[in-house]
């Protein structure tokens, strides 16, 4: 990002500024704090996991294929 | 800080099983079951962990016309009771979310189809994302009463898929299964609709009950039932399969057909409104899945055995 950029980014208290979540920010009580972490977490796990077993999917997909056919395709 | 920055207060985001909620996992179930049966019974050899890839890849498809579904469905989805609490018309995910997961699965899945099998059970399983997504739920369930009778092809095809992934083509019998998927879906969806034409009312859906009548689709939900009964057995006939899948297809479907005499013959007032709390199409409706758990077994039993 140029410095162009940055000095036209909006401001915190740009009316216009989309609002996001921010930990620091966000209106929560302590139990809904830890309550959005956790939900966070649990869903990058399970993306992590979608990823790992695409990888998988697709790595033996091609190990089988070269191995029995010669060919991926 | 200004007003709308103090006062927000941001959601706390969906859980795991709310992103896996879109995925229709109890529809996706009996599409894994007749796929792999697809697969089972086609003649020649995969590799088992292509197997099992082609399996997922299946699901993924259903999955993934299925978040579509509900992405286009929000709207009547909140009026319904029975689905008011997915994820989408609850408020738990944004809907431009939910149609990037339908859309980055559909894709994910047909290439990986292609990749693990072959271009003829890829093209299928996009085609049939295609006809869930948009003819069924699109272009027909709005428009007319026969809209689960031509939409019912949607969930018919996983055998054809599961057959074309080990043969490279679409034999008679994968055809003929879909057949029976296909006509074993209106007396399926009918008998829930007869105790949830209420629902399907409020939201303006056209079901057949709500549209014709209660009594109009009790004489459906039996004609379907006894044209599924030669269709089902004429694997058999054909010479297709053997005698446990014969005898099986002729229990099954004969004792299907009688339950569905009994949701046509159920104790109605004129309008033929249930007077007995629609028990006989509760019933039958139950059956339903267990007829097709029975029949596809049969089917791989038959060819194993």
């Amino acid at each position: 990002m140029t410095r162009d950029h940055l000095e036209r980014a909006p401001s915190r208290d740009d009316p216009d500024r989309m609002p996001r979540t921010e930990l620091g920010k966000a209106q929560w009580t302590d139990e809904q704090r830890i309550e959005f972490l956790r939900r966070r977490k649990a869903r990058n796990w399970l993306l992590f996991a979608a990823l790992a077993v695409f990888c998988v999917m697709i790595y033996g997909i091609a190990i089988i294929k070269l191995h029995e056919y010669g060919q991926m395709w | 800080m200004n007003a709308s920055t103090a006062s927000f207060t941001p959601p706390l985001g969906a859980e795991p099983k709310d992103w896996i909620a879109l995925l229709k996992p109890r529809v996706c179930s009996l599409v894994v079951f007749t796929g792999a049966i697809g697969l089972v019974i086609a003649p020649g050899h995969i590799n088992p962990f292509l197997a099992l890839v082609a399996i997922c890849c299946i699901a993924l498809g259903a999955g993934a016309a299925g978040a579509i579904n509900m992405w286009y469905d929000a709207d009547i989805d909140a009026l319904m009771r029975r689905t008011a609490k997915r994820p989408l018309p609850a408020g738990r995910i944004e809907p431009g979310g939910v149609l990037g997961l339908g859309l980055v699965l559909s894709v994910f899945s047909v290439l990986l189809l292609a990749m693990a099998t072959n271009l003829v059970a890829a093209g299928a399983l996009a085609f049939s994302i295609f006809y869930y997504a948009v003819i069924y739920t699109m272009w027909l369930k709005r428009r007319t009463p026969q809209n689960i009778v031509i939409g019912g092809g949607a969930g018919a095809f996983p055998p054809i898929i599961g057959w074309a992934s080990v043969t490279g083509h679409i034999g008679l019998l994968p055809v003929l299964l879909f057949a029976i998927v296909f006509f074993w879906t209106p007396p399926h969806f009918w008998s829930l609709s007869l105790y949830a034409a209420t629902d399907y009312e409020k939201a303006g859906v056209p079901m057949l009950p709500v549209v014709k009548g209660a009594k109009h689709t009790r004489l459906n939900v039996l004609a379907y039932s006894l044209l599924l009964l030669p269709l089902s057995i004429s694997p058999w006939l054909l010479g297709l399969t053997g005698r446990i899948y014969g005898l099986t297809a002729l229990v099954v479907s004969a004792v299907f057909a009688v339950l569905c005499f009994g949701v046509f013959a159920d104790r109605q007032d004129e309008a033929g409104v249930s007077l007995t709390g629609d028990k006989p199409a509760r019933r039958a409706f139950k059956f339903s899945l267990l007829y097709l758990v029975l029949l596809f077994t049969a089917v791989a039993v038959d060819r194993l055995v």
